[in-house]
């Protein structure tokens, strides 16, 4: 741990420009972050993360009902799954379900964070209300939803003219239209808050001078607010990718990938395999496929996007 | 200078170790039932029924010098949880099951006891509980399973204001029933109430028109591993019948967006929607639950349809046989488990069981069914599992706990119509049998 702070000043004469660094008080040597620091966490993350990863990618080549030992079969589940027409559909209906989520819930949410950021009378209330769904449990909102849109006695029976018979959860594209919009209806207050703090921190010297300018609310909305926010977009739609593919819950409670295999996603199909079927190999393949699926897309969106690169919103302020 | 910053990470480093040693040292059985601490767990699925176990432990460990402890694990999770506990060092000695296919993958893993030797040794064991119910509990010809609780036969509900409206009676045969289906349209109600959204109600027509037409064989035959039993003229004919019901519009449009078990098609009934539904014969008291005055006045009961022609005797039952207890085969105190199992056919077990309104299927509950809350629908269900010629397991409690999901779907696909007989058939002869 020695530094050079310790030694002797530089053999050479006082430089211009160069100026003495003060000796280093003890404090900041203690408070200086070893590897050790990062060790608790480390070892947590491995225990809890890491190891099961491993344990799942091993699980993967092998099959198990969860009686008895695990049997090495190879390529086995891979191949299977290969030929599987419901994984297939599963991985097209994950990615129709994210699209959807992120399609629908960014205008929406973006329209109201910025709206929320203002200071218009009232909006301290209703964005309390906008804000519950977000407390309340994915399994309870499930619940709550698959009651409310009870063919006969939900809102389907009091407004036939809009949903028909109700069999909402009896055909494919309404069945989906559900799922989305559930989760639309949790998520949103979500991605609200992510932009109301983002256009919170747009700085007003821009606002004044595009009114200076002459520029009205919906110019300065797309010239300055939406550029504005392309960071906090990014990291809102990577978490909508991110949750949009491990969609778990509202699935499970309110269709229970149904009808058939109709809203059988990835994540529903690996619990399905797993812990209906107590086929444990499979269920680990299609685990395994959906971590690397989505780091992928998660860092193909990082790099399209540049957000790695961590460009200032603030170019061309200072 | 260096070793007074290496100490804060040695510190760190030990801390971490320690952390990590108690960690995995969790996993070895430090918490939890575990079966080395000289008592006997019991593990059963906990719910309501509870209260009468709880009662049973304590009279028992009253007397028993080896104590038993009973474990819960709530909601319908519990035969996955069963799954991923039964050959791990938390295992239980004696635990709740559905006899029949549930347990057949833990026989064939060798980790449950045979009861001959117990009966052997107490045959009342074996003759205190009705036949049809014990039958399933044997696998491969040896018992696995003590009849615990009471039996769930699945019953042809109706509204009797709603029938009485349009003009039809409780149909005898399936004739009668599809005359019904279309009277009952006539009147502007959904005939048949049914929950297809939780795909187990949809599936009870299914087990009960095949053991109608066929008669038990054929589905003995398919769980059995004999494929060619789904292809055979009957089940193509239960199929068509099947076919022709959906299509009368028996069910409705929406029956798949309507949930048995959130009260959906429940109040159907009760609202008068809908005129029958068939269902286990916990409806009951789930009507007298969600819709007393309507439970106590107009729900009425009969046997599911005779089959023109069919194989199979109108008597025959179909639902829950019963619930089971099974043994472990690893358990210390196997004399102490059997002295257990004896209370399952007590007089105090049998009244408790009536009490919270379970049938329970020993001899002597005919001693006290006018004790039952419901004195006539006991008496009604009791005397129908009594002179029942067979009594069809739930199929998809007959089956491994494995194939259920794909039973599930294919049910579900075919009621629907997204899959026609022969992909239904093909479905099911995909099924693992054990």
């Amino acid at each position: 741990m020695t530094t050079k702070t310790t030694s002797a000043p530089p053999a050479a004469g006082p430089r211009k420009g160069s100026r003495r660094r003060p000796p280093a008080s003890s404090a900041t040597k203690v408070g200086r972050p070893g590897f050790a620091w990062a060790l608790p966490a480390a070892v947590f993350f491995a225990l809890f993360a890491i190891v099961p990863l491993i344990m799942v990618a091993v699980l993967s080549f092998m099959s198990w009902d969860g009686l008895g030992s695990p049997e090495f079969v190879g390529m086995d589940n891979w191949s299977r799954l290969m030929d599987d027409p419901v994984m297939f559909q599963s991985v097209w209906l994950t990615l129709l379900l994210t699209v959807l989520g992120v399609v629908v819930q960014t205008p929406l949410s973006i329209v109201l964070g910025v709206w929320a950021a203002g200071h218009q009378r009232n909006r301290a209330v209703l964005s309390v209300i906008y804000f519950i769904p977000l407390l309340l449990s994915a399994t309870a909102v499930s619940v709550l939803w698959r009651a409310l849109l009870d063919p006969n006695f939900g809102i389907p029976a009091e407004a036939t003219w809009l949903f028909g018979d109700g069999n909402l959860f009896g055909e494919q594209a309404t069945a989906i239209g559900v799922l989305a919009f559930v989760s639309t209806w949790q998520f949103t207050p979500f991605h609200t808050l992510i932009y109301q703090g983002a256009a919170r921190a747009v700085p007003q010297v821009l606002y004044q001078a595009a009114e200076i300018d002459g520029a009205g609310r919906y110019r300065q909305f797309f010239h300055i607010t939406l550029p504005q926010l392309r960071n906090s977009m990014i990291t809102s739609m990577i978490l909508m990718i991110v949750g949009g593919l491990t969609t778990f819950e509202t699935v499970l409670i309110l269709t229970q990938g149904g009808p058939g295999t109709d809203t059988t996603i990835s994540a529903y199909y690996m619990y399905d395999k797993a812990f209906k079927s107590f086929d444990f190999g499979a269920g680990s393949a299609i685990a395994l496929a959906l971590v690397v699926s989505a780091t992928v897309i998660s860092l193909i969106v990082v790099r399209v996007s540049g957000y790695d690169k961590m460009r200032s919103t603030m170019e061309g302020v200072s | 200078m260096k070793t007074r910053a290496r100490l804060p990470r040695l510190v760190a480093g030990g801390a971490t170790l320690t952390l990590a040693l108690t960690l995995s040292a969790c996993g070895d059985g430090g918490g939890g039932a575990s079966s080395d601490d000289g008592k006997i767990h019991v593990l059963v699925y906990g719910d309501a029924a509870n209260k009468v176990e709880k009662q049973l432990v304590d009279t028992f460990n009253k007397t028993s010098d080896v104590k038993v402890v009973l474990d819960t694990i709530p909601g319908a999770d519990y035969q996955k949880k069963l799954q991923t506990i039964i050959s791990t060092p938390q295992a239980p000695d004696v635990f709740f099951n559905w006899g029949g296919g549930s347990i057949k993958p833990f026989v064939k893993a060798d980790l449950l006891m045979p009861l001959d030797d117990f009966i052997k040794k107490d045959p009342d064991l074996e003759n205190k509980f009705l036949p049809s119910v014990f039958a399933n509990g044997v696998v491969d010809g040896k018992p696995y399973g003590i009849p615990m609780r009471g039996t769930q036969p699945v019953l042809l509900f109706h509204n009797k204001k709603v029938l009485d409206q349009a003009g039809v009676k409780p149909p005898k045969t399936w004739d009668e029933l599809l005359d019904a289906v279309g009277k009952l349209k006539d009147a502007g109600v959904t005939p048949i109430a049914l929950g297809g959204g939780d795909i187990w109600p949809t599936q009870m027509w299914f087990q009960y028109l095949f053991d109608r037409l066929a008669g038990p064989g054929l589905f003995e035959k398919a769980v059995g591993g004999d494929k060619s039993a789904w292809e055979s003229a009957d089940s193509k004919k239960a199929l068509g019948m099947i076919r022709e019901l959906v299509d009368a519009g028996a069910f409705g449009k929406n029956y798949d967006s309507v949930k048995y078990t959130n009260g959906g098609s429940v109040a159907l009934v009760s609202s008068g929607k809908a005129g029958f539904e068939l269902m286990g014969s916990w409806y009951y008291s789930q009507q007298l639950t969600d819709a007393k005055e309507f439970a106590e006045k107009d729900l009425g009961y009969t046997v599911f349809p005779a089959v023109e022609g069919g194989k199979g005797d109108p008597a025959g039952v179909a639902g829950n046989t019963n619930n089971y207890y099974s043994v472990m085969k690893k358990t210390e105190h196997p004399e102490a488990v059997a002295e257990f199992l004896k209370l399952m056919y007590s007089d105090e077990f049998v009244k408790a069981q009536l009490e919270i309104g379970n049938l329970p299927t020993t001899t002597n509950t005919d001693k006290f069914i006018d004790t039952s809350s419901t004195p006539e629908y006991s008496r009604f269900q009791y005397d129908l599992v009594a002179d029942a010629p067979s009594f069809q397991l739930s199929w998809d409690q007959a089956y491994p706990q494995k194939a259920s999901s794909s039973m599930h779907k294919a049910i579900q696909q075919f009621f629907n119509g997204q899959l026609d007989a022969d992909g239904f058939i093909k479905a099911m002869q995909a099924l693992p049998t054990e």
